[in-house]
């Protein structure tokens, strides 16, 4: 069966992240109360007109370039004509003619070897209204209908469902990054299609689409199992015909929807409500100039700086603090231990946002710096971390009050002999190699000085008196 | 009976200044002249408790000096969306449809507070030139009851022909204005496209529809352009332009003003007794000063073939969204959706309709798009290019508006190739987006009206409006 060569394309819709609809002006909201963010525009109702939003252009003109596509200056409509009771006009405006961007690609990486995937182009479109249906009645919930999508449409360039499942998470990091959509598949904010054929010659099979697949992972069962069943039909005798899929979660395995007629006939034709909108060099310049950093080049950032490769790719999986590091200029790798290790915890105990805690730029380079030097250590500042990132007080007080709040040594000492000494039980336990001993007793030390004992000079004290008993 | 109705606009807002009359005479006196020509079929839907409640509140109101337009009677096209007044577009499909919201030129008319009389009978989605495709029958000639007002327009052309009401909307995507205009005898604007917002214009042809007025004279008319036209965030295809006043040349000289006729406009697809009407407007226009120049011009006889192709590819996407699913009619015996699509579409439309929506869906069907659609749309800018050169040497362009006059309501029946042919003149103007004017030449022996077609340059509106006045006071 190795004998086989898959090709595997995919057709990504993103809802775009603007305030209004793409061709009304209503608010783009859906998900909540059904049919309140609509008008007379959105029901298609006679005589109404599209207008443009100009901020949806202006992300999809920002998703082409963020994924090296050539752009086309002249911005058109098509008018794509179908009848389904969820379309309200008739017709869905695309682009069909002139997509904003053609020609791009994402680069992915396997296993340490990297490629290029070919972006065939990218086009700006409205979304049509959610459908539910009942036993014997249909309902449409009209909030979905206009909300700007961008289709970014792959080449069938992915050879295995590893390479399609980097090619989504890299295209869906450089969407989030961009601030162009939020990508959220479970929610239905990017839905994917998937394109699968295999051959064993040069030429393209003959392909299948597998639409609105739910998660990542997911795609990459489908296309497993979309390729076997593929194979196994050959191998069987059959062909493959072109046809629409879904997949099926549980039982693993795609199934028909419908045959694919001879070419379906959308009758598009250029958009006549809408004139042509041409994007300016002076434009396209701004957007480039004013473009977030993408994640490649933030990993290399990170890379130069001496940060893990591991850590590199939990702070690219954290948009915040990956943003929190990008203008900060003191020692990257103790800074960014700090976010993914205790201010982390704090942020998922606490449910907070960083932006929503008191942990200023200057605090926390002020901050770093102190680790750096050594003025505090990692254990003292999970201590102090509630004050640091809950009040104003400064830095500097919260670490002195620390320290002067602690124990003598000496003091410390006189505590930590009493506590060994009536303790033989630890000391035996302690002696025969039980770790717990430590622990139980360090824990002594604390309840003993109301948790007032540096706990690092606390261990060090303990661990010299266990040693000498 | 009171004959308010049978004075200039200037006269009645005198009287209504003085006092010496109020809206409500000259409302009340439209619907009983309506009612006492009911036979003509004008009006699809009357606007009449609402319309006398506005005129008896307007009465009791000071009387806008500045605006002659104050209290004046209008009748609206019926593919125009009135908010509360039921809007048909002549149609089974939108027989009982009341729209939520107002189109942008009826927002403008009651600004100024006119007052709307009814909704204006028409070809069902202005497809049609005789006004016959009407669900609610045909609408007659006011001069001659048994021949066609023409289309669509048809009932706007006659209720003002007929001084029923002084003031009407019509809409123009192949003629629709300017046609009937003529059949009927009275002045019709198509503006440039853009002057006015289709905003609630039910669409026909998306990128040649456009509104106008329709009028006993040409004065009035410009004065009613005036308070139409504006740019329109809720129509794109809306233009800025500078706000002019289009009365504004009339009572000027038109001495050394250069007129181009093709000469297609006046080859023998015209009638011996229009042409001879023109020559006679050639010699006024000669002895007081102007220059007539006849010329070749390519493409003007393509124009209804490009037509066919634009307009019918356009309403097949236009009119998609009559589908029983949100609003309008819907068949209501269906199984499946698929079923009520196709039982509410072939109950709810018209012949006509329903013919234009099958030859511009085959039009645009996949590779015909191409071969068609594109086509067209390239010779179409051929076209605006061959007007462009003309509008360097020329001020005007003339010919003819109709090949003939009003035939009969029972002629031509069974051909539906006709109906476009009867528009074959007037069709270039919405291809190239220029505006046109229809004024009266006067009449053939049997009395009925012979209209005059003056094309202009883009926007230049109140300089088709000069010399069209100085015609009409020649033509007196």
């Amino acid at each position: 069966m190795s004998e086989y060569k898959t090709a595997i394309g995919i057709e990504v819709h993103c809802e775009l992240k603007t305030n209004s609809k793409m061709f009304v002006d209503s608010i783009n909201n859906y998900g909540g109360m059904a049919n309140v963010n609509i008008n007379e525009i959105d029901f298609a109702l006679p005589g109404t007109l599209p207008s443009v939003n100009e901020y949806g252009i202006m992300l999809g003109l920002k998703a082409a370039l963020a994924l090296n596509c050539t752009i086309n200056k002249k911005v058109i409509f098509d008018r794509k004509n179908y009848f389904y009771p969820d379309l309200p006009k008739g017709y869905q405006i695309t682009q069909a003619r002139n997509p904003i961007g053609v020609n791009g690609y994402i680069e992915i990486e396997i296993d340490g070897e990297k490629r290029k995937i070919g972006i065939h182009d990218i086009h700006i479109e409205e979304d049509t209204c959610k459908s539910t249906h009942a036993e014997t009645k249909s309902y449409l919930d009209f909030n979905r209908n206009g909300v700007p999508l961008i289709e970014i449409v792959s080449e069938p360039d992915m050879k295995n469902e590893k390479e399609a499942m980097a090619y989504l998470e890299k295209l869906k990091e450089i969407l989030l990054y961009t601030n162009v959509s939020d990508c959220k598949m479970e929610e239905g904010s990017m839905r994917c299609d998937v394109n699968v054929s295999v051959s064993k010659t040069e030429e393209l099979g003959v392909r299948t689409e597998t639409k609105n697949i739910g998660s990542i992972s997911s795609v990459g069962r489908a296309i497993v199992a979309e390729r076997n069943r593929q194979i196994q039909e050959i191998e069987q005798g059959n062909t493959i015909v072109e046809e629409t899929r879904r997949f099926d979660e549980k039982q693993n395995r795609t199934i028909l929807m419908r045959i694919k007629e001879t070419g379906n006939d959308y009758r598009y034709f250029p958009e006549p409500d809408i004139p042509p909108y041409i994007l300016e060099d002076k434009l396209i310049n701004q957007v480039k100039e004013s473009m977030e950093i993408l994640p490649d080049r933030r990993r290399e950032i990170y890379r130069n700086a001496g940060i893990q490769p591991i850590n590199i790719e939990k702070i690219i999986a954290n948009q915040e603090i990956s943003n929190y590091l990008l203008d900060f200029s003191g020692n990257l790798v103790i800074a960014s231990n700090l976010l993914l290790g205790e201010i982390s915890a704090y942020l998922n105990k606490t449910g907070k946002k960083l932006a929503e805690t008191t942990l200023s730029k200057e605090k926390f380079t002020h901050l770093v710096e102190k680790l750096d030097k050594k003025e505090i250590n990692n254990q003292i500042f999970k201590e102090i971390v509630e004050t640091i990132m809950e009040t104003e007080e400064d830095l500097d007080k919260i670490v002195d009050a620390k320290k002067q709040d602690e124990i003598g040594e000496q003091e410390l000492n006189k505590i930590i002999e009493t506590i060994v000494l009536s303790n033989q039980e630890s000391i035996e336990d302690y002696k025969q190699g039980k770790d717990r001993a430590v622990k139980y007793l360090m824990g002594q030390i604390m309840k003993e000085t109301k948790g007032k004992a540096n706990p690092v000079i606390a261990n060090k004290l303990l661990m010299q008196k266990l040693n000498e008993q | 009976m009171n004959n308010y109705l049978d004075l200039s606009i200037k006269e009645i807002h005198e009287l209504l200044v003085k006092k010496e009359i109020t809206p409500l005479d000259l409302v009340e006196e439209c619907y009983t002249r309506i009612e006492k020509n009911s036979d003509l079929n004008c009006f699809i839907t009357l606007n009449k408790s609402e319309a006398l409640e506005y005129a008896k509140k307007l009465s009791e109101e000071p009387v806008e000096e500045e605006n002659l337009l104050w209290g004046i009677p209008i009748a609206i096209k019926d593919n125009i969306s009135t908010k509360n007044i039921r809007t048909t577009c002549a149609s089974k499909m939108l027989e009982n449809y009341v729209p939520i919201f107002d189109a942008t030129v009826i927002e403008k008319i009651k600004a100024k507070k006119m007052i709307i009389i009814g909704k204006t009978n028409m070809d069902e989605f202005a497809m049609g030139s005789t006004s016959r495709t009407s669900y609610f029958g045909a609408p007659k000639n006011p001069i001659d009851k048994t021949k066609i007002t023409g289309g669509s327009s048809g009932g706007s052309a006659a209720c003002v022909a007929g001084t029923l009401v002084p003031l009407a909307l019509g809409t123009d995507t192949g003629g629709s204005i300017r046609q009937p205009a003529s059949y009927t005898g009275i002045v019709g604007m198509k503006p440039t496209y853009g002057r006015i917002s289709r905003y609630g214009l039910i669409a026909f042809a998306s990128s040649l529809d456009q509104i106008g007025p329709m009028t006993r004279n040409v004065y009035e008319n410009a004065l009613l352009l005036n308070e139409l036209v504006g740019k329109d965030p809720k129509d794109l295809t809306s233009r800025k332009c500078e706000i002019e006043d289009f009365t504004r040349l009339i009572g000027q000289d038109i001495k050394g003003m250069k007129i181009a006729i093709p000469n297609y406009f006046v080859s023998n697809i015209v009638s011996d007794e229009i042409i001879k009407k023109l020559n006679h407007v050639v010699e006024i226009l000669k002895n007081n000063g102007a220059e007539i120049e006849y010329i070749d011009m390519k493409y003007l006889d393509q124009a209804v073939t490009l037509y066919q192709i634009i307009a019918m590819g356009e309403a097949s996407s236009n009119l998609a969204r009559f589908d029983g699913v949100k609003f309008g009619y819907r068949s209501q015996d269906s199984h499946s959706v698929e079923d009520m699509y196709a039982n509410t579409r072939s109950t709810g439309f018209g012949n006509e309709v329903k013919r234009r929506i099958m030859v511009g869906s085959y039009l645009l069907s996949g590779e015909n798009a191409k071969i068609y659609y594109d086509k067209a749309l390239m010779i179409r800018n051929a076209m605006k290019e061959e007007f462009d050169k003309v509008f360097q040497n020329y001020d005007f362009i003339f010919g003819p508006t109709t090949t003939t006059v009003a035939y009969s309501l029972d002629e031509n029946l069974d051909d539906p190739r006709k109906s476009f042919m009867d528009d074959v003149l007037v069709i270039p103007v919405n291809m190239a987006g220029l505006p046109g004017l229809n004024i009266s030449m006067g009449e053939n022996e049997n009395h009925m009206p012979i209209g005059l077609h003056i094309i202009g340059n883009y926007l230049e509106e109140a300089k088709m409006y000069q010399i069209a006045s100085f015609l009409e006071e020649k033509l007196k």
